[in-house]
C-alpha cells in the first residue's frame, strides 16, 4: 500500500517506509560487517537505488524482498568497488579481528554483528532476514535468488554453528567459574 | 542448546539499538524530495515474456525468410509438431527466467545455469530422437557456418529482448546476461531449423545445439564487461 502510493509520488509514503524499512537494512549492513559509517553510506546508497528503480516494484508482490535484493546488490557493488581500490586488505584484515575477537567474547553481551561473524556471509545475510526482519523462508529466496530449499540449508548450517559456538561459550565459561 | 534458544540470544541481540541517526533518514527523504514524480510500474510477468517471446519468434523468422526456409522444408510433420512446440516451450521459460532477471525479487523457478543446461539437454535429447542419418559431410565447415549463423540471429534476439525489459533492473548482471544470451540462442536455433536443409545427426546435434551455450556464455561475458565498465 505505502509503496503503492510512493510510486504515485506521495511523499508522505516515501517518509514512512523509510522510517519503517531503513533500521532493518541499516542493520543488514552492520550485521555484513560494514562499519557504522560504511553502512550509513551503503543505506544511502540503496535508497538512492530503489527511488531509481521504483517503477520495477509491482503492487501485489511481497515487498521486503524487493528492497532486500536492492540492498543486496548495493553491497556486492560496493565490495566489487573497495576490491578495485585496494582496500579489499584493509577490509579483510578488519573482518579477520572482528572474527577472531568475537570467538572469545560472551555471547548475552554481543550485538548481532559480533555473535554472527563466525558464520560465511552467504549464511549470515539469511539468518538476519528470516530472524531479524522476520521474513519468510520464501521471501528470503526471493531476495537472495535462491530457493526455500538453499536457503533452509543455510539456515540449517548456521544454526548447526551459532549451537556449537555457544555450547563452547557456555563451557568456557563454567570451566573459568569452577578454576576460579 | 535448542533452535528456540538460539532464536532468543539473536532476538535479544537483535532488539539493541544499533545507532542509526534520524538525521540520515532526513538526508535520505529530503534526496527523494526533490525527484518524487510519479512512475508506471512494469507490466505484469506474462505481459513481459510475451512480448520476449515474440521478439525471439520475429527475429528467428526474418532470419530464415531472408535466408529461405529450406529447413523446415525438408523436416515431417513429425518433425515439426515436435521441434517447434518444444522450442516454443524453452523460450516461454526462458523468457520468463529473464523478467524475473530483470526485477529484484522475483521467484526465480530456474537457475541461469540451470536454465542453460536443461535448453542445451532437451534440444540434445529431441535431435537425438528424431534424426539418425549419422553421416558428416563438411562436418566442420557446414557446422561452422550455421554456428555463425545462429550466433548471428541470437545476438539481435537477446538485444531487443533486454531492450523491451530495459525498465528493469537487473540485481545480478551477470546472471541476466547469461539468460538473456540463452533466450537469444533459442531463437537462434529456431531460425536454423527453419534454414538449415542439413539432416544429418551429428551436424545437428553438434553446430545447431552448440549455438545455445555459445550465445549464453557470450551474453554472461557482455554482461561482465559492461559490469566492469561500470565500476571501474
Amino acid at each position: 500500500m505505502l509503496m503503492a502510493r510512493y510510486q504515485q509520488g506521495d511523499f508522505g509514503a516515501a517518509t514512512a517506509l523509510i522510517d519503517h524499512i531503513s533500521p532493518q537494512l541499516h542493520r543488514f549492513f552492520v550485521v555484513q560487517f560494514a562499519s557504522r559509517a560504511d553502512a550509513d553510506d551503503l543505506l544511502q546508497e540503496t535508497w538512492l537505488r530503489i527511488h531509481k528503480v521504483r517503477h520495477t516494484y509491482r503492487p501485489g508482490e511481497p515487498v521486503l524482498p524487493w528492497f532486500y535484493a536492492i540492498a543486496r546488490h548495493v553491497r556486492v557493488d560496493h565490495y566489487r568497488r573497495a576490491v578495485r581500490t585496494r582496500a579489499r586488505e584493509q577490509t579483510l584484515e578488519q573482518i579477520a579481528k572482528s572474527a577472531s575477537a568475537s570467538w572469545g567474547e560472551p555471547v548475552h553481551d554481543d550485538t548481532l554483528a559480533t555473535l554472527l561473524a563466525p558464520l560465511p556471509e552467504s549464511q549470515r545475510e539469511v539468518i538476519e532476514m528470516l530472524k531479524v526482519a522476520g521474513m519468510s523462508l520464501e521471501e528470503v529466496a526471493r531476495a537472495t535468488s535462491t530457493s526455500v530449499g538453499s536457503v533452509k540449508q543455510k539456515v540449517h548450517r548456521a544454526y548447526k554453528k551459532l549451537r556449537e559456538r555457544m555450547i563452547a561459550l557456555g563451557l568456557k565459561k563454567r570451566e573459568s567459574g569452577e578454576l576460579s | 542448546m535448542s533452535d528456540r534458544e538460539i532464536d532468543e540470544v539473536l532476538q535479544k541481540a537483535a532488539e539493541r539499538p544499533h545507532g542509526l541517526e534520524p538525521a540520515l533518514l532526513d538526508r535520505i527523504a529530503d534526496s527523494a524530495k526533490s525527484s518524487l514524480q510519479p512512475v508506471r510500474p512494469l507490466p505484469a510477468t506474462w505481459v513481459l515474456v510475451s512480448g520476449v517471446v515474440l521478439i525471439c519468434a520475429t527475429a528467428a523468422v526474418a532470419g530464415a525468410a531472408r535466408a529461405g526456409f529450406y529447413g523446415i522444408e525438408q523436416l515431417s510433420l513429425m518433425e515439426r509438431a515436435l521441434i517447434f512446440p518444444t522450442l516454443g516451450i524453452l523460450m516461454w521459460v526462458a523468457g520468463t527466467s529473464f523478467v524475473n532477471e530483470m526485477i529484484p525479487g522475483s521467484r526465480r523457478r530456474v537457475t541461469p545455469g540451470g536454465l542453460l543446461e536443461l535448453s542445451f539437454v532437451a534440444l540434445l535429447g529431441l535431435f537425438a530422437l528424431l534424426f539418425h542419418d549419422y553421416r558428416a559431410d563438411h562436418f566442420v565447415h557446414a557446422g561452422i557456418v550455421c554456428l555463425f549463423a545462429g550466433v548471428l540471429h541470437a545476438t539481435p534476439a537477446a538485444f531487443f529482448s533486454w531492450l523491451l525489459l530495459r525498465r528493469g533492473f537487473a540485481v545480478n548482471s551477470i546472471a541476466a546476461g547469461l539468460v538473456a544470451g540463452t533466450l537469444g540462442g533459442l531463437a537462434g536455433v529456431t531460425m536454423l531449423e527453419l534454414h538449415c536443409a542439413n539432416l544429418q545427426a551429428p551436424h545437428i546435434l553438434i553446430w545447431h545445439t552448440a549455438v545455445v551455450p555459445v550465445s549464453g556464455v557470450m551474453g554472461a561475458l557482455v554482461a561482465w564487461l559492461i559490469r566492469m565498465a561500470r565500476t571501474s
